[in-house]
C-alpha cells in the first residue's frame, strides 16, 4: 500500500503535468489545512426529552450530588476539538505551479465530484478531478443522467484505506478502495482488499425499533434541523438548477424549519435521491446540526438492491430503476 | 352518547380506471361509506409521493393511491413506474415511523365497481379501528 | 454568599430556574458535538470552556421559524389573530462570549429604522451567562475583530471556569445581578486569546477599493451555496416572510434566509442581480465588514469561526479574510501605502 505522503507526491506530478500539457483546465482536489464540517463519529444520545445521558461524563469533582450532575469536563482532561475536523478544503487548481497546494490524506473527506455541475466550476473548462472510489460511483450516476460528458473529464483516482479516525461507518465493507474507471490512478492495489467484517449498522440498531420509537427518533433529530440545506448543496446528485423546495408558485415544500416542514424537506430529498445516491455520507458531514440524513438514503438504498438488484454506481451498464419498469415488479402491497 | 370516530380517507385516482369505477359504484347505486375525499389525477404515474404526505399533513387519517391493473394504464406505462415508486417509498415511510397501514394501494379497474365498494369499505373500518393519525395531526397543529 | 460556585451549585440554579417556569437554554451535547438548546433538565447542560456549540445563542431571541400572525379569509374579508406571545423569562447560560457579544451589533440593526418587536420582546426578557474561553482552535478569531476570551459585550453575567469544577462568577449588568445577588469574583489572570489572523484595518482598506477583483472567482469556487454560515453565525440576520395555508386561511411566518442561497436576490421578474456564488461570496463579506461598520459603527462578526468549522468545504469568512490579508499585503509590498 503506498503512502500517502508518496501519493500526494504523484498527485501534485499528475496535476502538473495535466496543466502543462494543456489537457485540462482546472483540477478539483483536496488541499490546504483548514477545518470542516466533520463526521459525526458517535451516536445521537436519545431525544431531547431524555435528560440523562447513559454514562456520566469522566470524574468531576464536587459535581455529584444536588440537582444532579453537570457535565464539566477539568482541565487536565485531553478535551474533544471544538468543533470541525482539520481537513484538507476542495481546491482548484488552474496553475501548475499551484500543484504543491494537493493533499491526500484519510481526511480527504469531501466528495469533489459535486462540483462538476456547478455553472461557476464549469465556466474554467476542461476539468480534472480527484475522486476516492466511493466518489467515483457518483460519476457512473451524473454520466447516465446526462449531466457529465465522461470522456471530456479527467478522474484521477485515489486508492483508499478509509476517512476518519476513527474510521467512517461508510468505509467498513468498502468494495471499491481502488477506483475502477479513473483515467489514471495513484496508489498501489495490492493490500488494499475490502474489509470483510460486515459492521452491525446504525441502519439495523433503527429498524430494530417500533414504529413509533423511530417516529419519536427522526421527530427529534429533525427538531435540530434549520434548513440550511447544507445536504442538498453538498450532494453531487442534488444538481437541480431550481429545486422543487425553492419552488413558490405554487409552493410545493413548505421552507419553515417547523417539524412539519422538515418531515416534508427530508422526506423529499430521501426520496428524491432514491435508487440514485452512492452512499458517500456527505449529507451526514455536512449537516450543521449532526443529523444522521444518510441512515434514509441507506435504508432506500438497502430497498433498492433488494428489490431491484440494482446498486447505484457499481455499473455503468445497468439500467437505473426509476425511468424503467418490469413485469416482474412486485405487488404483493397492492390490493 | 359520544360522536363515532370518523376517518377522514383521501383517494387519489386515475381518471381512466379507478375514477369511473367509483363512478360506476354510484350508478349501481352500491353504498359505500361518506368518508373518503377523491381526488382525480390523470393517472397513477402522476401521483407525487408528496400527495401522500400533503394529505397527512392536512388532516386524513389514511390515503388510498389507486389506478389501472399493469397492463391496462391509459398512458401504457405509467402504473408500471407508480408501481416501482410506491415499492420504495413504502421503505421510506416505514424508516421513518410514519404508519404504512395508512397508506394504501388498489387497483380498481372502470369495471369493477364492487371492488371500489369493498375497498373503501375495508380501509374506512380499518381506520376507524385505528384512530386518527395523531402524529402527523400533532405536526400540523404546532404548524398552525 | 461565595463568588465561588462549584458545579453542582450551578446545577440547582438551573434546575430552580427551571422549576420556576423560566425557560432555560444551554449547551447540550448531542453525539460528539454540542449545541445550544432548551434544557428539558439541568443535568442536560454541558459546561466546557474549552469548546464551542456548532451553533449560536441568535435562536434564542431570533427563532429560526416565527410565526408573526394569523388570518382566515371568509368570502372577501380577511381576519387577523394574534400570536400568543411568549412571556416566559428567558436565561441563557454557558453562552461562549462570541454568542453574547453578537447581541449588542444585533440590537443595532433590529432597532435602526423600524424597531423589530418580536426580537425586543424577546432581549428584553433575556439574561445571558457567558463562560469565559479556556481555549481556542486556528478557527477562532475573536481577537482579530476587536473581541476576546473573556470579552463582557452582551453578557449579564460571566462565569470563569476554574479548573476544578468550580466557576467564579462575575456580575455585569443589572439583570445579571439579578440572578447572582452581589457575588463578584476575581476573574483568573486574562488569557491572550487567539493570535491575530489577519490585520482588519488592511483588510478593510482593501476591500474598500477592491470591490471588482478576480480575487472573488479564485477564492469562492468552493462554496456550494447552502446556509450553514450563515444559520450558525451568531451575528447573521436575515430572513424571509412567507404565508403558510391555504385558500381558507393561514399564517405568515419569519424565517432565516442566507445571502448564499442561489435565489436569495431572484426578483419577480426572473432578474438575479447576484446570479453567481463570487457575487454573493463578495456580498457577504462587504455585508459584514464593510457595509454595516459603515452604518452602525460595528463589524457585523465576532469571531466565533461558526462558519468554517460548520462549512462543508471549510470557507468560513475568516479563509477568505486570511486571503485577502495576503493579497493586500502583496499589493502593498509593490505599491506601499502613503501613511
Amino acid at each position: 500500500m503506498t503512502e500517502p505522503g508518496a501519493m500526494t507526491q504523484r498527485l501534485r506530478e499528475t496535476c502538473r503535468r495535466l496543466l502543462e500539457e494543456g489537457k485540462v483546465q482546472v483540477v478539483i482536489g483536496w488541499g490546504g489545512a483548514g477545518r470542516l464540517a466533520s463526521p459525526t463519529q458517535a451516536e445521537s444520545p436519545a431525544p431531547l426529552s431524555f435528560p440523562t445521558q447513559a454514562e456520566p461524563p469522566a470524574p468531576l469533582s464536587g459535581a455529584a450530588g444536588g440537582a444532579g450532575r453537570l457535565a464539566c469536563p477539568t482541565q487536565a482532561e485531553p478535551h474533544a476539538p471544538l468543533s470541525g475536523t482539520p481537513a484538507p478544503r476542495p481546491v482548484f487548481i488552474t496553475r501548475a505551479e499551484d500543484a504543491e497546494k494537493l493533499e491526500w490524506n484519510d481526511r480527504c473527506f469531501a466528495n469533489l465530484t459535486v462540483y462538476l455541475t456547478r455553472k461557476e466550476v464549469k465556466a474554467l473548462g476542461k476539468a480534472a478531478v480527484v475522486v476516492k472510489g466511493c466518489d467515483e460511483r457518483s460519476l457512473v450516476v451524473l454520466e447516465k443522467e446526462s449531466q457529465i460528458e465522461r470522456g471530456s473529464l479527467h478522474a484521477i483516482g485515489m486508492v483508499c484505506e478509509g476517512v476518519g479516525t476513527p474510521r467512517e461507518a461508510k468505509c467498513a465493507g468498502c468494495e471499491v478502495r481502488v477506483p475502477r474507471f479513473a483515467d489514471e490512478t495513484i496508489g498501489e492495489a495490492e493490500g488494499a482488499a475490502a474489509s470483510a467484517t460486515a459492521v452491525a449498522s446504525r441502519l439495523d440498531g433503527l429498524m430494530a425499533k417500533s414504529p413509533a420509537e423511530r417516529w419519536a427518533f427522526w421527530t427529534a433529530e429533525f427538531a435540530r434541523c434549520v434548513k440550511c440545506y447544507a445536504c442538498r448543496q453538498v450532494c453531487p446528485l442534488c444538481y437541480c438548477e431550481r429545486c422543487i423546495a425553492d419552488k413558490n408558485r405554487p409552493v410545493a415544500i413548505e421552507t419553515s424549519a417547523s417539524a412539519r416542514g422538515n418531515f416534508a424537506w427530508h422526506i423529499t430529498r430521501a426520496f428524491h435521491l432514491a435508487a440514485r445516491c452512492i452512499g458517500c455520507g456527505e449529507c451526514s458531514r455536512a449537516c450543521p446540526a449532526g443529523i444522521p440524513l444518510g441512515l434514509l438514503n441507506q435504508s432506500l438504498a438497502q430497498a433498492t438492491e433488494e428489490d431491484f438488484g440494482y446498486r447505484p454506481g457499481m455499473d455503468p451498464k445497468a439500467e437505473p430503476v426509476f425511468g424503467n419498469w418490469s413485469p416482474a415488479d412486485k405487488e404483493d402491497f397492492i390490493r | 352518547m359520544t360522536a363515532q370516530f370518523e376517518p377522514k380517507i383521501v383517494a387519489y385516482v386515475c381518471n381512466w380506471c379507478t375514477y369511473l369505477g367509483a363512478d360506476l359504484a354510484g350508478t349501481n347505486r352500491l353504498e359505500y361509506p361518506p368518508n373518503v375525499r377523491i381526488l382525480r389525477l390523470p393517472c397513477t404515474g402522476r401521483i407525487d409521493f408528496n400527495l401522500i404526505v400533503k394529505a397527512f399533513e392536512m388532516g386524513a387519517d389514511a390515503v388510498l393511491v389507486s389506478g389501472c391493473h399493469p397492463g391496462d394504464c391509459h398512458y401504457t406505462a405509467g402504473n408500471y413506474h407508480a408501481r416501482r415508486r410506491w415499492m420504495l417509498f413504502r421503505r421510506l415511510l416505514d424508516t421513518l415511523g410514519i404508519e404504512t397501514e395508512r397508506v394504501h394501494f388498489a387497483w380498481i379497474s372502470a369495471a369493477e365497481g364492487k371492488k371500489w365498494q369493498q375497498v373503501i369499505g375495508e380501509i374506512t373500518e380499518k381506520t376507524r379501528q385505528m384512530g386518527p393519525y395523531a402524529a402527523y395531526q400533532e405536526l400540523s397543529e404546532a404548524a398552525k | 454568599m461565595s463568588a465561588i460556585i462549584p458545579v453542582a451549585e450551578l446545577g440547582e440554579l438551573v434546575a430552580g430556574w427551571i422549576g420556576a417556569g423560566k425557560l432555560v437554554a444551554a449547551p447540550v451535547a448531542v453525539g460528539d458535538r454540542l449545541l445550544y438548546q432548551q434544557l428539558a433538565s439541568a443535568d442536560q447542560a454541558v459546561f466546557d470552556a474549552r469548546r464551542r456549540p456548532a451553533n449560536s445563542i441568535k435562536e434564542f431571541l431570533f427563532p429560526r421559524h416565527e410565526p408573526l400572525f394569523r388570518y382566515r379569509i371568509e368570502g372577501r374579508g380577511i381576519e387577523l389573530s394574534e400570536v400568543a406571545p411568549e412571556e416566559r423569562e428567558q436565561i441563557v447560560i454557558g453562552a461562549k462570549p462570541c454568542d453574547a457579544a453578537a447581541l449588542p451589533i444585533l440590537d443595532l440593526v433590529f432597532n435602526w429604522d423600524f424597531e423589530d418587536g418580536f426580537y425586543t420582546a424577546r432581549r428584553a426578557r433575556t439574561t445571558v451567562i457567558s463562560l469565559a474561553c479556556a481555549a481556542e482552535d486556528e478557527a477562532c478569531f475573536c481577537t482579530s475583530v476587536g473581541l476576546g476570551p473573556e470579552d463582557e459585550a452582551g453578557s449579564d453575567a460571566m462565569l470563569f471556569d476554574l479548573g476544578d469544577g468550580r466557576f467564579a462568577v462575575r456580575a455585569v449588568t443589572e439583570k445579571g445581578k439579578a440572578l447572582f445577588g452581589e457575588r463578584q469574583a476575581e476573574p483568573p489572570a486574562p488569557r491572550p486569546g487567539p493570535e491575530p489572523k489577519f490585520d482588519a484595518a488592511r483588510v478593510g482598506r482593501y476591500l474598500a477599493s477592491h470591490f471588482e477583483s478576480p480575487l472573488w472567482k479564485e477564492l469562492t469556487l468552493a462554496c456550494l451555496g447552502c446556509g450553514a454560515c450563515a444559520y450558525t453565525c451568531p451575528t447573521c440576520h436575515c430572513f424571509d416572510m412567507v404565508d403558510e395555508g391555504n385558500a381558507a386561511g393561514g399564517v405568515r411566518v419569519k424565517n432565516w434566509d442566507s445571502c448564499q442561497f442561489p435565489l436569495f436576490t431572484l426578483h419577480a421578474s426572473g432578474h438575479n442581480p447576484r446570479s453567481v456564488q463570487p457575487q454573493r461570496q463578495r456580498q457577504r463579506l462587504f455585508h459584514k465588514f464593510v457595509t454595516y461598520p459603515q452604518k452602525f459603527n460595528a463589524v457585523l462578526c465576532t469571531g466565533c469561526g461558526n462558519c468554517e468549522r460548520n462549512c462543508p468545504a471549510g470557507l468560513g469568512v475568516l479563509a477568505v479574510l486570511k486571503a485577502i490579508d495576503g493579497e493586500a499585503m502583496n499589493q502593498d509590498a509593490k505599491e506601499p501605502v502613503q501613511a
